[in-house]
């Protein structure tokens, strides 16, 4: 590891101690319905959807909770920050702003992957939903790289958005559109065949697609699956390290 | 008066030679959009020294915060160069910001961090050692005068403190080499506003070159070594206190207040000085005429005349804020009136 990459890790857990306490300070109580906030859903959706597609459902639950967070919490932390006059002293930080953006972001990752794993459990004890508990390390890993794949939608959301209000509604509206009018809670194969294509431009297209080939054990569609999550993720890195909106123009 | 270029007064003979930590050379930003351009700074060259305090006075608008926000890295100048010790900062960012620190306009601390969490996280995003971080917390709390509220959350702290956390985050820097504050002290008492001048004074022992843009005259006069003075996005005069005062055509000023309680005595007098003393100054109850010499017998004999008819006058020296309005403009569109 070279030392600029080495020095960009210690300060990204520097950010992300910083922003956790002061969100866990300021935010417990909300924070605690939002990690149990899904299991109503998976409650509803499994009503009304057959067997065959309850791994769907959860996984269509589970990304409807971790995208909606991650795209609003991030771009909502930016406005707060451009706000308040906080950016400008991020910005003028020794640090990159993918160590901003990473440890921002990362704030909320612990509570996505507690809600999933409550939401994982009561689907096998509530629903009898049958999952090797071997592939559990391998679901985290999808979604920590599904959070990564939705980061940079936060991001310019965030950057871009001329007031924290704007910003909110941005996120939401965006974050909605994402999670329901992509195929998350029904296969890619339910959209008529023209859309289909275009589907896969969307990154929780395939975030759904992985968790779900990880339920199912099908080993060849989720790496594809997380192979285009890493792609998206790369992609992510390297436009926020170009920093558009980090240093005004 | 303050005609002809920007004034660079006696800078050079007041300084000591001490290195350049701040360069800006040519520097111009302009703003783009549909309705059209707005060039907030044009052809901006400054330079700030080791252990030296420059203050930036200019009217609102003067582009006093987007010349800060260019060197701090915020924002890509136009054109130009801007180097902190001796690094670029618009090509190499990273390296530049390692040694300058900045308290930006208005800008709030976190309110569910404590005091202590603020200076210790930032300490360690601006390279201090993680071994030694609480020694080093400690003495900078002490420094800053934050010691006794370290637990307390931010939230719980007073404006006044909350600016001094800012400062305290902003020294928690250990190469810190140059410091820039954009209007400090706005919004706070004047007990504050005291001991955030104690602390940036206690900087020029350390070498530390501080650049403050300010609204208030007598923060300038109490903490710059230099003054630049901002209008219409240039610098319009750059030296000392002393060396911007000399630049008026007159060594004194007759202040009288009080102009909407005149007797007609009171005004037929005023009448008279203003034809014989050019008036530099106008703003509500309040005039000041410029007198050539302060202490000659004759002015001293028009204050005698003043407080004959109980008008409140003074005379005295031409203060910084004479030539700052009179740089500005304000001044000039008064005169005569």
């Amino acid at each position: 590891m070279s030392p600029g990459v080495g020095r960009s890790v210690a300060q990204f857990a520097v950010v992300f101690r910083m922003l956790f306490k002061e969100t866990t300070r300021e935010l417990a109580i909300i924070l605690g319905f939002t990690i149990v906030f899904p299991v109503g859903l998976l409650f509803f959706l499994n009503h009304l959807v057959a067997p065959d597609l309850r791994s769907q459902v959860l996984v269509g639950t589970i990304m409807l909770e971790m995208a909606l967070l991650n795209i609003n919490a991030l771009a909502q932390s930016i406005g707060q920050d451009k706000q308040t006059r906080e950016f400008d002293l991020w910005v003028s930080l020794p640090i990159s702003p993918v160590v901003y953006v990473l440890g921002t972001a990362a704030v909320l990752l612990p509570f996505s992957i507690v809600s999933a794993l409550i939401t994982l459990a009561v689907a096998v004890g509530a629903f009898g939903l049958a999952i090797a508990w071997t592939t559990v390390p391998l679901l985290l890993l999808g979604l920590v790289l599904v959070w990564g794949s939705t980061m940079g939608i936060g991001y310019l959301i965030g950057v871009f958005g001329t007031s924290p209000r704007q910003i909110s509604a941005n996120a939401q509206i965006i974050g909605l559109i994402l999670t329901l009018f992509t195929p998350v809670f029904y296969p890619v194969s339910a959209l008529p065949a023209l859309l289909q294509p275009v589907a896969y431009l969307w990154p929780l297209t395939w975030g759904a697609q992985t968790l779900v080939a990880i339920l199912d054990g099908a080993t060849r569609t989720a790496l594809v699956g997380g192979i285009a999550l890493a792609v998206y993720v790369t992609i992510w890195l390297v436009v926020i390290a170009r920093g558009p909106r980090w240093r005004e123009a | 008066m303050a005609s002809g270029g920007p004034l660079r007064g006696t800078a050079t003979a007041d300084r000591p030679a001490e290195e350049t930590v701040l360069r800006v050379d040519g520097l111009s930003k302009t703003y783009r959009s549909r309705r059209g351009d707005r060039t907030a700074n044009a052809g901006i060259d400054l330079e700030v020294r080791a252990g030296e305090i420059l203050a930036l006075l200019g009217p609102n608008g003067a582009g006093k915060t987007t010349l800060l926000r260019q060197i701090a890295g915020q924002l890509l100048p136009s054109a130009g160069r801007i180097t902190i010790g001796g690094i670029d900062i618009v090509r190499h960012p990273i390296p530049a910001k390692e040694i300058l620190s900045v308290i930006p306009q208005e800008c709030e601390p976190k309110a569910n961090l404590t005091v202590e969490e603020h200076v210790r996280y930032f300490a360690l995003l601006k390279g201090a050692d993680p071994a030694g971080i609480r020694p080093y917390v400690d003495a900078l709390l002490t420094r800053t005068g934050l010691a006794a509220e370290r637990n307390r959350l931010v939230r719980e702290l007073s404006g006044g403190l909350r600016r001094r956390v800012l400062i305290a985050v902003a020294l928690a820097a250990p190469n810190l080499r140059l410091l820039l504050l954009d209007e400090p002290t706005t919004g706070v008492d004047p007990e504050a506003r005291r001991a955030v001048w104690q602390l940036v004074d206690a900087l020029r022992a350390e070498r530390i070159a501080v650049l403050l843009t300010t609204h208030y005259i007598e923060e300038a006069e109490y903490l710059a070594d230099r003054v630049a003075v901002i209008d219409h996005g240039r610098i319009v005069a750059e030296g000392s206190v002393d060396a911007i005062r000399q630049r008026l055509d007159h060594a004194g000023r007759l202040e009288v207040r009080g102009l909407d309680h005149l007797t007609p005595a009171g005004r037929a007098l005023l009448d008279e000085l203003e034809r014989r003393y050019p008036v530099g100054f106008r703003a509500g109850n309040t005039e000041r005429l410029r007198v050539a010499d302060p202490f000659s017998p004759a002015a001293s004999a028009d204050l005698a005349r003043l407080a004959a008819l109980g008008i409140v006058a003074s005379l005295g020296p031409v203060s910084l804020e004479d030539a700052y309005l009179a740089l500005v403009g304000n001044g000039r569109s008064e005169e005569g009136g």
